[in-house]
């Protein structure tokens, strides 16, 4: 009981494949329709959608109408997890992801006064292949590690990771945004994840 | 190395990130299905984009949050109960006197067995509190620094979303022809200054950066270069601050000072976007 108090309180649930299993048992309990099943989702993750759609959106009450779209889609979809596509964590991330750049786009003055689908759609599911990294950042010393290799990736490499993740912009929008050749924005974008990739390799036990 | 992966494999990162623009992705998607290369490449990018949410700096959602998802799930809960003809439990009403008596006498005995159990734990419990509370707050401290570490970082990227941004080239001087620098202005978002191939510092000295303005000079901040000479500031700007007319570095007595006194090494005026 004070182990869980302590892991919700501190927010770094080390994320072992033995918790995706329990959020697997939790999912079926939704799927079953049991609200605690619910509650118990949100204890685990409400605070990591919250945060992303915060540092998306940069406004409280756009992050908490995201955080409860993802676990009104959650409830209602709960069965239709897959597993082959990414722990229950990472789908959660995603749909927040999703959601909050859709609303960010919404917000935004189109100058040409685009139709808001044209570019909603382009915003691809993005899966995450491998469930032990990703979780493994949790941990708070490694994750400070890999946060300081994104903090000290040259300003172009992270502004085009950035502006592509938090913004969903393309990398078209992005070159624009940055004013920077299409070519440069493209083998910047690459080099900056590679590093990071790295930083993450390092950090793995 | 057919033409299509020379053209196609710089597509990798964006698609990764899941940003491709619909024709480009599915170009991509039917050269992945024959391309083992870019298939690997795809998985190791995916690898660092699947970490990016876990860097966001983690907020407490505020505890109505919780409350109100919960809330509207039983609400659908309930009428859906409601509509199959299930009637809860809870709405059973008149149960015999005798028998809600009863009840609370169980439960009143019960309350006091699992009271009597729970007080030999207390004690227990408690040493375990203080240690946990004592990790807290390491975790609270580090979380707290990580978050000025990532809100500095955010303002810096709000410079390249600004609408009003303007940029400042700045063009070494005779003392340091070699050296480079952009500045990225804007009004509410601030300004964010990279420099390269600056000279090594003289002990005791420091590279100081300034703000011109028709007023006064304002320090925007100062700066060791890396052993290639290069670093970056980023300067929140005052909100009484006039645009500037130029920015510029200049060789300054460690610490910095309060407006420029030593040699120019770099300057540069706004250009017009």
């Amino acid at each position: 009981m004070v182990i869980w108090l302590f892991a919700a309180v501190v927010g770094f649930p080390g994320r072992s494949s033995e918790s995706q299993l329990e959020d697997q048992r939790t999912l079926e309990r939704i799927a079953a329709g049991d609200s605690g099943g619910l509650a118990a989702l949100y204890d685990r993750h409400g605070r990591s959608v919250y945060s992303l759609a915060l540092r998306i959106l940069g406004d409280e009450g756009d992050a908490e109408e995201v955080a409860q779209d993802v676990f009104a889609q959650a409830w209602r979809r709960a069965g239709q997890y897959d597993v082959s596509r990414g722990t229950v964590a990472a789908w959660l991330l995603v749909m927040a992801r999703t959601r909050a750049i859709d609303r960010f786009r919404a917000r935004r003055v189109r100058p040409e006064g685009r139709v808001h689908e044209d570019d909603g759609l382009t915003l691809q599911q993005l899966p995450a292949t491998n469930p032990d990294v990703a979780s493994e950042m949790m941990a708070a010393e490694r994750g400070q590690r890999v946060r300081r290799a994104l903090e000290e990736l040259p300003l172009l490499q992270r502004a085009a990771i950035e502006l592509a993740y938090f913004e969903g912009l393309s990398q078209r929008e992005i070159a624009e945004r940055l004013e920077q050749p299409l070519g440069t924005v493209k083998t910047r974008m690459r080099l900056g994840l590679l590093k990071l990739r790295d930083a993450l390799a390092e950090v793995r036990p | 190395m057919t033409p299509a992966h020379d053209d196609l494999k710089h597509d990798a990162a964006a698609y990764a990130l899941g940003v491709l623009e619909p024709v480009e992705r599915a170009a991509f998607e039917a050269h992945l299905a024959e391309c083992a290369e870019c298939t690997d490449d795809v998985r190791q990018l995916r690898m660092a984009a699947a970490a990016l949410p876990h860097l966001v700096p983690q907020v407490s959602p505020p505890p109505s949050l919780r409350a109100h998802i919960l809330g509207e799930v039983r609400g659908v809960e309930s009428s859906d109960s409601a509509a199959t003809g299930m009637k809860p439990v809870a709405q059973q009403r008149g149960l015999p006197a005798w028998l809600q008596i009863a009840a609370l006498l169980v439960i009143g005995v019960g309350l006091f067995l699992y009271a009597q159990r729970m007080q030999a734990r207390v004690s227990n419990l408690e040493a375990r509190l203080a240690q946990a509370q004592a990790q807290v707050a390491i975790a609270d401290r580090q979380t707290a620094e990580a978050r000025t570490v990532a809100l500095r970082a955010q303002s810096a990227m709000g410079v390249f979303a600004a609408l009003d941004v303007a940029r400042i080239d700045l063009a070494g001087q005779p003392v340091a022809q070699m050296a480079r620098a952009r500045a990225l202005w804007s009004r509410q978002r601030g300004m964010v200054f990279t420099v390269s191939n600056l000279p090594p510092l003289p002990p005791g000295r420091v590279y100081q950066v300034w703000v011109v303005t028709a007023q006064a000079p304002v320090s925007a901040g100062l700066l060791t270069p890396d052993a290639q000479g290069g670093g970056s500031v980023y300067f929140e700007t005052p909100v009484d601050i006039l645009p500037p007319t130029a920015v510029a570095v200049t060789l300054e007595p460690a610490g910095g000072v309060p407006a420029p006194t030593g040699a120019m090494y770099l300057v540069g005026k706004p250009s017009p976007l």
